[in-house]
């Protein structure tokens, strides 16, 4: 069969695949997955490339509009290679990786919120430690063996819990031992209720001790680099999750990952984002793979079940129940991380199917377990968890809320980094500003970026009530497409992309349905406990949102009740910032342990007022304008 | 008064020991209160904290069972004022008067008529539960001798409306094993009727003037014995017992007042049968637990039922059509087949649509337990297994001699297991319904 080379631009990559390939295999080999949310079916439209040389065959999309089709705009997935070819892909399609093909610039610097309250206040006791032992050499009247001395010296040092340590340690210590003059340092890996030696290192090397905290969302994954001696966290990555590529929702991903071969990729898939932000922050500053011991991810449930290769089908079927909530610690060798392979990654536990470690994660960092006032934690995700409660109950619930505030699934949406539009001002003559993470020239907008921009496009009048952009207003921002109304952000000249940034009334019906079901499930708990919003004494906000929020607005578009400012705290990435507390301290872990065990679920699927609380909420802010009262 | 999940949490032992089979014992204590789970599947409740909790476990509104087996019919366990709160449990029993002043043919053709009101709806029998025999005649001889007759001629429910203790004694002492509901007129002697009722173990109606005495009378049978009472609230006028009726379940459900904690019922006043219709709906709508009408033409009863039906459909159960092959139009064995799930409004939506599109189609509704297309799907509900199951089950491959299934645009997805698992192919139809009188006019 003839063979043909593509060459995909902009990246220059060619791949040479057999006649017959489509162009999204084709794409896939060259190591540029592009977006193809309906798993190449032909049916979303979003693998749109230009055929810039060469023949492709296929019927006609009717996705695609003559004026693009005379552009040479195909759908890849129904293109057929049909002679040699040059290909360009838009940003757009190429989805969340870069089109330059690089994928080493997928995680990035990720400005987070510093240490919390409960943080600072943690006495440091990391889940690895280490301890430098001299060990007296054997001799005639010392007749104990490599272990025992070990042992016997350990007791002196440690509190007396019991130690153990696998074979496989136990095999090297004497050459350890003499290796090192009787001079060595065990690295202890602590859980719940054991302690275990997982490495013996020649000599003294106590001051070398790392971990990585992991927040595994659906749509972004968080990682952030801890020196355990200190405290000082080195540097934080977000990427977007790569199991993307295989449905951008929870349960395309349980479907996906129903079967060996599906799940063995969704696996890969996120190790390899791990394992880029473990060796990307190592390497840039200088830390030895093999001194990093620990890890602690938080994850929601379907998460964990991919990551851990464990069946998550059950996760979906009545009556919801994942085969496992806690998981236990495991080597990292075997989880397939990258750090020291006798390192030791533990999870925070969940609570139910659709509440997971990474909400356990939130409830642990924000304090609220232990409070004696009501409080309420929303952490704004594509699933947005609440939990409700103080110290002596807690409960919670799950709300399919899209990834839109992660700035996924909207047209012009990115991750809170370098160059997304974080804060816009409209003013009464529609001149707008904005403001760019690290001020760089705009590439796109994140979720409180996005927040800013309804708000002040309802405040001067530009969105009515229910999200369409009016178009009457005298602006040259406003325009018309071929689906509606678009307004413009960014005129091309002034950003990084060569493009306007717009948001259109696609994206702002998918962030009205984002907001509408976060309130609505706000609403759902406060009702099921007979509690009215007044009672709540504090709201902690969670998200990807950066180091940026701002409250008010997000109030006025409906997506937090109306109750004074002061109530609210925006404690940035929660999930992550339990996992750092519980990375640096026993005691934390052993709290979300707690934790875990003492929140109610509610499913809000099975709720009879929810359904009617979310179509209510599917207005700026709400069509009961009465529940916001200081919202003009 | 009702108590709350979180007041019944705060007096259980909160150690989450997850024995009720709750995995906290917050969520232990909030079935409790929705009455999903009785407090002895808690092992270590105190018992200071049980005697606390147990008049919260008991329903606001007394179960009331007439009848026995499967006709029976039950009344009360209500636990909301509105149905959107949760669900209504208990459709309004209808019951049709017959009065003993009736001579021996009529009452014979009046009781041929009332066994004929059975009607078909959405796939549902419905039809009146009870027949109420009245003591017109005052006679205890002819009020004994029609609740033979009407009993000989009905395995309908009953009810013995009468004021003679005399009467309703020997009456029973024939049907008493039929558990009949004794509907105390107001005549008399309440005292006498309580022991009646206690001794033939039967549900008592107690017909009083006001709420005030309502409860006075409840109270004093609950004293003797009686568990199982009915309000019934005499010679008003309709607003004023729908008022009455409307209180005493308020009271009930939102004091926690156990004195007014029973069904009620009502006769109708109007004589005119259009606005004896207009009476009996308005009961049915505003908490009369069974209603007695006197008419029994079918005209009048079926919008009654129809009305009951769906008064008392539960708005947390999605309704469901049949799953099986529906034909639109003159079908022959190369009509398209179009499979979606059997969610009601999916399968009106997709029918209409079928319809307007003029093609004659089979359209397989696949079990997936009432819900819309994507629900389904991503509960598992609408897996190539299930499409491929119904398809097997419902004979379509003897009726078409093509091989084709169109399914839903937005299970797109299924495609290709679908076909590896059925055998079918696959074409994927449109995403809306809308989409779908263009799509079949493009079959071939």
């Amino acid at each position: 069969m003839a063979e043909f080379s593509v060459t995909f631009k902009p990246a220059g990559i060619k791949v040479i695949v057999p006649q017959g390939t489509d162009l999204l295999t084709a794409a896939f080999k060259g190591g540029i997955p592009l977006n193809a949310v309906c798993g190449g079916e032909g049916l979303c439209g979003k693998c749109r490339v230009v055929v810039t040389k060469g023949k492709v065959s296929g019927e006609a999309s009717s996705l695609i509009n003559d004026e693009d089709r005379a552009k040479g705009v195909v759908l890849a997935c129904e293109s057929i290679v049909e002679s040699d070819l040059e290909i360009l892909i838009p940003q757009e399609s190429a989805g969340n990786f870069e089109v330059s093909g690089k994928r080493r610039a997928d995680a990035e610097e990720f400005l987070s919120v510093g240490p919390l309250e409960k943080e600072s206040a943690l006495k440091r006791d990391p889940l690895v430690t280490k301890i430098f032992l001299e060990i007296k050499k054997p001799s005639d009247d010392d007749g104990l063996t490599d272990l025992e001395r070990v042992d016997r010296e350990l007791k002196k040092r440690s509190d007396p819990v019991f130690i153990t340590t696998a074979i496989s340690n136990a095999k090297h210590l004497g050459a350890v031992l003499r290796e090192s003059g009787y001079k060595v340092t065990a690295v202890i890996g602590h859980k719940e209720s054991s302690s275990e030696i997982i490495l013996f290192e020649p000599g003294d090397t106590t001051d070398l001790n790392y971990g990585f905290a992991f927040d595994i969302g659906t749509t972004t994954v968080t990682g952030q680099l801890i020196d355990l001696n200190s405290g000082r966290i080195i540097g934080t990555r977000i990427a977007y999750n790569r199991q993307s590529s295989y449905g951008s929702d929870v349960i395309s991903r349980i479907i996906y990952g129903s079967d060996a071969a599906g799940l063995l990729k969704l696996c890969e898939s996120v190790l390899s984002n791990i394992n880029e932000m473990v060796e990307d922050l190592a390497t840039s500053n200088s830390i030895p793979l093999s001194s990093i011991y620990s890890a602690v991810i938080a994850g929601n449930m379907t998460m964990m079940h991919l990551l851990l290769k464990s069946d998550p089908s059950d996760i979906r079927k009545e009556p919801y129940m994942p085969a496992i909530t806690a998981f236990p610690p495991m080597s990292a060798g075997k989880a397939g991380i990258k750090i020291n392979p006798k390192g030791m990654i533990s999870f925070l536990p969940g609570v139910s199917s659709y509440v997971g470690g990474d909400t356990v994660a939130g409830v642990l960092s924000c304090g609220l377990f232990d409070g004696d006032e009501l409080s309420l934690l929303v952490d704004i995700g594509t699933n947005g968890e609440i939990v409700l409660g103080n110290r002596e109950w807690m409960i919670s619930c799950s709300a399919s809320a899209g990834p839109s505030f992660e700035g996924s699934g909207l047209q012009f949406g990115m991750k809170a980094v370098k160059g997304a539009v974080q804060k816009v001002v409209i003013a009464e003559n529609l001149d707008l500003k904005y403001e760019t993470i690290s001020g760089d020239k705009p590439k796109g907008i994140c979720g409180s970026g996005y927040i800013d921009l309804l708000e002040q496009m309802f405040r001067r009048s530009l969105m009515e009530k229910n999200g369409k952009i009016n178009r009457s207003k005298k602006t040259d921002r406003i325009r018309k497409t071929s689906e509606g109304c678009e307004y413009i952000v960014a005129f091309k000249d002034e950003t990084s992309i060569g493009r306007d940034i717009t948001i259109d009334e696609n994206d702002i019906e998918n962030l009205k349905r984002s907001k509408g079901a976060i309130y609505s499930a706000i609403l759902a708990l406060l009702n099921k406990m007979d509690k009215r919003m007044a009672e709540v004494n504090r709201v902690y906000i969670a998200g990807g949102f950066g180091n940026y929020l701002d409250i008010e607005n997000a109030i006025s578009i409906g997506l937090l009740p109306d109750v004074p400012r002061k109530i609210y705290k925006f404690i940035g990435n929660s999930a992550l910032a339990g996992a750092r507390m519980c990375l640096a301290s026993r005691e934390a872990f052993s709290k979300a342990l707690k934790i875990s065990q003492g929140i109610t679920y509610l499913d809000l699927s099975s709720e009879p007022g929810y359904m009617d609380e979310y179509i209510a909420a599917l207005f700026f802010p709400h069509t009961d304008i009465g529940r916001f009262p200081s919202v003009r | 008064m009702a108590l709350s999940g979180l007041d019944i949490y705060k007096l259980l032992p909160k150690t989450n020991c997850k024995e009720c089979g709750f995995a906290t014992c917050l969520a232990f204590a909030m079935a409790m209160a929705q009455k999903k789970v009785p407090l002895d599947k808690c092992p270590t409740v105190s018992a200071e904290a049980k005697l606390a909790l147990e008049s919260a476990s008991q329903p606001p509104i007394k179960l009331v069972t007439i009848g026995t087996g499967d006709t029976k019919l039950e009344m009360g366990n209500e636990t909301v004022m509105f149905r959107h709160e949760q669900k209504f449990f208990h459709p309004t029993g209808i019951g049709i008067l017959v009065e003993d002043t009736l001579g021996d043919a009529e009452l014979r053709s009046r009781m041929e008529k009332i066994g004929k009101l059975v009607f078909e709806r959405v796939g549902l029998t419905i039809r009146p539960e009870l027949v109420c025999i009245k003591n017109s005649s005052r006679s205890k001889d002819k009020f004994v001798n029609s609740v033979k007759i009407v009993a000989s001629l009905t395995s309908l429910n009953l009810a013995l409306f009468t004021g003679d203790q005399a009467a309703v004694d020997e009456a029973l002492t024939v049907i008493a094993p039929r558990r009949p509901l004794v509907i105390w007129s107001g005549e008399g002697n309440i005292e006498a009727f309580i022991d009646i009722a206690k001794k033939h173990k039967t549900p008592l109606a107690i017909t009083s003037n006001d709420l005030d005495e309502a409860a006075k009378l409840t109270d004093l049978a609950k004293k003797a014995g009686v568990e199982e009472i009915v309000l019934n609230f005499k010679d008003r006028s309709q607003s004023e017992r729908i008022q009455d009726i409307t209180y005493a379940r308020r009271s009930a459900l939102k004091k926690g007042f156990r004195d007014l904690g029973y069904p009620a019922m009502a006769f109708t006043d109007e004589t005119d049968p259009g606005l004896e219709l207009c009476e009996a709906v308005s009961y049915v709508s505003k908490y009369a637990g069974l209603v007695i009408i006197k008419n029994c033409e079918k005209e009048f009863l079926f919008p009654l039922l129809v009305t009951r039906q769906d008064i008392y459909t539960d708005p947390q159960k999605p309704v469901q059509v049949t799953p099986k092959i529906y034909e639109i139009g003159k079908v022959n064995s190369s009509s398209p087949v179009i499979v979606t799930t059997n969610f009601s409004i999916t399968y009106f939506t997709v029918a209409g649509e079928v319809e307007e599109s003029k093609v004659p189609t089979f359209i397989i509704c696949c079990d997936a337990e009432g819900m819309s297309v994507l629900t389904a799907w991503a509960a598992d509900k609408f897996s190539a297994e299930r499409i491929t199951d119904t398809l097997k089950r419902s004979g379509i491959e003897q009726m078409v001699t093509h091989r084709k299934i169109i399914i839903p645009g937005y299970v797109s997805v299924l495609s290709g297991k679908l076909e590896e698992v059925s055998g079918w192919k696959v074409l994927v139809g449109p995403r809306e319904a809308s989409g779908i009188p263009g799509f079949l006019r493009g079959w071939k």
